[in-house]
Order: C-alpha cells, then sequence, then structure tokens
C-alpha cells in the first residue's frame, strides 16, 4: 500500500516539476514583444551551461537577451518564489493554529505591511526616498504588527498560545492596522499617491529584478528547507498540543520558531509585492484535497511547487490580458483560486 | 519493589485556583493502576503534567527512579505512550499517518492495528471514522511506540462493551505499566491492580479496587450508594 501511494506520489511529484520548469520557459516568451519559447529555451541554456558563448558567436540576438535575462526571468523568479513562499507558509500557518481558514497573513504581517506603506507611500520621509523605502517602512510595519499579535495572543492566553487566541489577536491587530491605512488614505491629499497605495495593496511582481529578489529568495528557500526538515512535528502538532507534547515536541519553543521563519518569509515578499491575496489559502487545501491527506511531509513540497506554478501563471496573465495595462496579481490569484477550491470542496465533499 | 513512574507532592494551580495540592500516584511495573474520582477532581490535569502540557508549581514525577527533568523530550516521549481523552482531529490524516506518528517502522505499525484487529482501517482517513474507531487507532499509536509504560485518559470512552473490555483486557496482558484515568468505577474494579481516589484536588484513598471502592468511600467521594460485588460467582464477563 505505501509502496503504490510513493509511487503515485512521485509521479505526482515529477509532473509537476516537469510543469513547473515549462511554465518558466513558456511564460518568459510571452508580452509585449513576443519572444518564441525555442528562443527563450536557447538563450536559459546559453547563459546558465555554456556561460553566454551562444550570445558572444551572435547567436541570440542582445535585445532578446536582455528581455529574457535581465526582465522577464527575474519577476518570472520571483513569481515563483512568492508563490511557494505563501503557499508553504499557508500550510505552516494552517497546522500551527489548527484551523484551516489560517492564511500566511493571519499573524497581521498583510495589514501590517499595509500601514507602512502607506505611510512610506503618502507621507514619504527624507531618507531613501522611492521604491525601498515603501520596502523597508513596508516590513518594519509587517514585523510589528505580527510580534504585537504574537504577544497578545501570550497575554491573553495566559503564557501559552492558544490557536484561538492567536486568531482573535490576529483579527484584531489587523483591524487596527488597516484603521491606520485608511486613516493615512482619509488625510491624504495627492490622488496619485492615494492610487499607488491601492494598487500596493492589489499585490504585484512587477517591480522585481536582479537586485530585488536576492533575500526573498534566500528566505523562501531556507523556510521552505527547514519545515521540509520539521514536517514530522508539524504534523504531530496538527493533532493538538496535547499530543505533540507527548510525543516529545517542546511545544512553546516550536511554535515560536515556526512564527518567526514564517514572518521572516512572508514579511521578505510582501514588502516587495504588496498583497497577493488567496495563494496562501488556497494551494495548502487543493493539494490536500488532492492527496486526501494532510500529512506535511507531503503537502509542504507539493504546495511550494503547485503555489510557484499558480503564481507564475498568475502574473503571466496580469501583463498579458489587457494591452494597456498590467492587472494586479492579487485579482487573478482570487478569481481564478476561489472557483477552483469551490469545485473541488463539491466534487471530494470537503470535510465529509 | 521500585514504582515504575510516581507522581510526587504535586501541586498544580490555574492562576488562583489550586488544582492539585500534594498529590501522591504511584504506579508498579507491569500493573494496572487506576486514577478515579468526580467530575473536576484534577485527574486529568495531573496526568496532562506528565510531559509539560501544564506546569505543576510544586513536586517532581520520576520514571524508572529518575526525576523527569532530567530525560529529554524525546527519551521522555519514547518511555511512555499516551493517549488522550479525546482525539478529534480538524485535518485530514490517514489511519497509517497517525499511527506512524509513534513509530516509522512499518512492521510496529502493522503489528499495533492487528493487535487491535484494526488493521482494516490503515487506509481510512482518520475523519471518516467513528469516535470508537478514532480511539483504536490513537491506542493503537499508542502501542506502537513499543513504550514500557502508557498513561491513558478514560480509555474506555466513545467505546462500546465489548471494545471497553477487549481494550482493557489487552493492556492487561500486555505487561506494560498501565497508569489511566476511569469515570467506569465497575471496569476499574474488573480490571485494575490499584486504585486512587481523588477528590478536590487531593488524594482521598487508594488499594486494593475492594478497599479503595469500599461502600463508604463511594458514598463520601461520590454521594451515591454503592457497593462493589464480586461476579465471579455470577460466572459473567461484566455486570450491567
Amino acid at each position: 500500500m505505501n509502496l503504490y501511494k510513493d509511487i503515485r506520489l512521485t509521479i505526482i511529484f515529477f509532473t509537476l516539476t516537469v510543469l513547473l520548469i515549462f511554465s518558466i520557459i513558456y511564460t518568459i516568451s510571452i508580452g509585449s514583444t513576443p519572444i518564441s519559447s525555442k528562443t527563450v529555451f536557447g538563450i536559459l541554456v546559453d547563459k546558465i551551461f555554456l556561460d553566454g558563448k551562444g550570445l558572444k558567436e551572435g547567436i541570440w540576438a542582445m535585445p532578446d537577451f536582455q528581455i529574457v535575462w535581465n526582465i522577464r526571468l527575474p519577476r518570472v523568479l520571483f513569481g515563483l518564489i512568492c508563490g511557494m513562499g505563501l503557499s508553504v507558509c499557508g500550510v505552516v500557518m494552517q497546522s500551527l493554529v489548527m484551523n484551516s481558514i489560517a492564511d500566511p497573513y493571519i499573524l497581521g504581517i498583510s495589514s501590517g505591511a499595509s500601514a507602512g506603506a502607506s505611510f512610506a507611500l503618502l507621507i514619504p520621509l527624507p531618507f531613501f526616498q522611492g521604491q525601498y523605502q515603501t520596502s523597508i517602512i513596508a516590513m518594519v510595519g509587517a514585523f510589528i504588527a505580527s510580534f504585537m499579535v504574537y504577544y497578545m495572543a501570550k497575554i491573553t492566553g495566559g503564557g501559552r498560545i492558544h490557536p484561538v487566541s492567536l486568531l482573535l489577536s490576529g483579527t484584531s491587530i489587523n483591524a487596527l492596522m488597516s484603521a491606520i491605512t485608511n486613516f493615512l488614505i482619509f488625510i491624504a491629499k495627492s490622488p496619485e499617491s492615494i492610487s499607488a497605495v491601492y494598487n500596493w495593496q492589489m499585490g504585484t511582481v512587477a517591480s522585481a529584478s536582479w537586485n530585488n529578489i536576492r533575500l526573498p529568495f534566500f528566505t523562501v528557500f531556507m523556510g521552505l528547507m527547514i519545515f521540509i526538515v520539521f514536517s514530522p512535528k508539524l504534523n504531530m502538532l496538527m493533532l493538538g498540543d496535547e499530543y505533540a507534547y507527548a510525543m516529545g515536541v517542546n511545544v512553546k519553543r516550536f511554535r515560536f520558531i515556526m512564527f518567526f521563519v514564517c514572518s521572516l518569509i512572508v514579511a521578505s515578499l510582501v514588502s516587495v509585492t504588496g498583497i497577493i491575496g488567496f495563494v496562501g489559502l488556497v494551494i495548502p487545501h487543493i493539494v490536500r484535497l488532492f492527496v486526501k491527506s494532510s500529512n506535511n511531509r507531503v503537502v509542504i513540497p507539493l504546495s511550494a511547487i503547485l503555489g510557484s506554478i499558480y503564481l507564475i501563471w498568475s502574473d503571466a496573465l496580469a501583463r498579458s490580458l489587457f494591452s494597456i495595462a498590467e492587472l494586479p496579481i492579487g485579482i487573478i490569484t482570487a478569481f481564478i483560486g476561489a472557483p477552483c477550491l469551490l469545485y473541488l470542496m463539491i466534487k471530494r465533499k470537503f470535510g465529509g | 519493589m521500585s514504582y515504575k513512574i510516581e507522581y510526587r507532592d504535586i501541586c498544580l494551580k490555574f492562576g488562583k485556583r489550586n488544582i492539585l495540592e500534594n498529590v501522591n500516584i504511584c504506579a508498579k511495573e507491569g500493573e494496572l493502576t487506576g486514577i478515579v474520582g468526580p467530575n473536576g477532581c484534577g485527574k486529568s490535569s495531573l496526568i496532562k503534567t506528565t510531559f509539560g502540557f501544564y506546569e505543576y508549581n510544586k513536586g517532581d514525577i520520576f520514571i524508572d527512579g529518575v526525576s523527569h527533568k532530567k530525560y529529554s523530550n524525546k527519551e521522555l516521549s519514547q518511555k511512555i505512550g499516551y493517549v488522550a481523552q479525546e482525539n478529534n482531529v480538524v485535518f485530514n490524516f490517514t489511519v497509517y499517518d497517525i499511527v506512524s506518528m509513534g513509530n516509522k517502522d512499518i512492521k510496529a505499525v502493522y503489528n499495533a492495528l492487528d493487535e487491535l484487529k484494526i488493521s482494516h482501517l490503515v487506509k481510512e482517513p482518520i475523519q471518516n471514522l467513528s469516535g470508537g474507531e478514532r480511539k483504536m487507532v490513537f491506542i493503537a499509536r499508542a502501542l506502537a511506540q513499543n513504550s514500557d509504560i502508557i498513561i491513558l485518559d478514560e480509555p474506555t470512552n466513545h467505546l462500546d462493551i465489548n471494545h471497553q473490555l477487549f481494550i482493557l483486557d489487552y493492556l492487561k496482558k500486555s505487561g506494560k505499566t498501565i497508569l489511566m484515568v476511569i469515570h467506569d468505577l465497575r471496569l476499574a474494579t474488573k480490571y485494575c491492580d490499584s486504585i486512587y481516589v481523588i477528590k478536590d484536588g487531593k488524594n482521598f484513598c487508594f488499594g486494593k479496587p475492594e478497599q479503595a471502592l469500599s461502600k463508604e468511600n463511594v458514598y463520601n467521594v461520590f454521594g451515591i450508594n454503592g457497593e462493589v460485588l464480586n461476579i465471579d460467582k455470577y460466572g459473567l464477563d461484566f455486570m450491567i
């Protein structure tokens, strides 16, 4: 039985990986300047494995190379790590608070980052002006919010983190941070900056470049490794604190570390992209329904890959659906994700 | 004879409320020890201090004569199997997933399932099972660990009478040291080697079932008139 299951999972894993590679190449070819998938593949192989030999010999046109390597590849890769990071954080957050409606933003990270970003966009400070300031202050906001949520939950739970008190304090801090954001918008004068805040809240990966994707890249992959290593312990936590203690998990410390890693990942993503909703909620559920189990040893790696594919394609749609302007990616992730989840829930009789 | 597991002078407070006051409980090796008492007397809270789910304010717990603080979390979890009172699983795991959390070895998993005659459920999602079946799965998880000691909180709730007797028979014959919180005084009398009665967070009495649950004690603790009868002379497995 296990052998059969292992083979089935290996096939799913392999297929998704192939699909991911295909998606990367194909979505790079889409855009205002169409470049064939063959050229994209050739340029990538040339640059990665042959150290740009073909480029020097003039096989590939320089403008094509610039578009593929310096403009579209960072963006697609950034979409990949955003999808990966948000999905695995979704899985982990749901396990930690033992609630299937939790998402990566449950610790108030999104609303904290929003408040920070609106601060930077509406009342710019006289240093690091521009995009970096928005990112940095958004990240500060995200950390302040998540620590507030964590410690409020700890105080209300009498030194113990109860999943319910965490959800409640998360909801409260979210409301508080949204109020701050809305207040800032209310007192703001220029319509341009208000629309900048509005766009930021719907999320985009358009600002990706080789320079600003390094930190998210690092945090997401480190985080993924940590989550995969600790997935058996996350499973134990999903049986409830009582069993987790009995199976030798230092529940308090473990929960804190996992929350910390999640905050780090999500804050590093959200500060660059703004809020990309629904990925972290929907992907873990789709994977769980698909493999008919919540075993994190399977769910985490599969969510990482499926989340990447999902976000890469959402971004491809975002930049190609309307020729005049890019659609915020958050609209697409929710527009596709919600019906997908509903369909699967009906088909698989979710929770029955 | 040394005790396999011993709770010594355990005090536990929730805020200002005293839950346990100087409670002492010992389980001898290979015996079945029961803890009985009225609702809210602190039985479950006591066994939840074993792994640190509740942190007691005073006292100590000894396992094989050594304080449990000397063991690492992992060592402690290997020494003691645990079955909780309620087994609600929010997320879906298969029975195999759950039992294998007790022991990664496939043979140990199937062995435990076979022993409890539930190996046909191995592929089932836990959420599709009844409360009683879930209980059996979680007992199998504890058995798969192959630990010397098993602590159970209400092992018989959700189980039908046949399975209640089956589980307790099995535990009795397993040769392991069993410490269990049990509400059913008839089952406690039938199976336990010794019984601790707890009332209002304090030791009330202990001894062999017929001593601990004497007519007087039962009246003082539960407020009812009842008496332990010897069922052997009726030639029955169980008296209803």
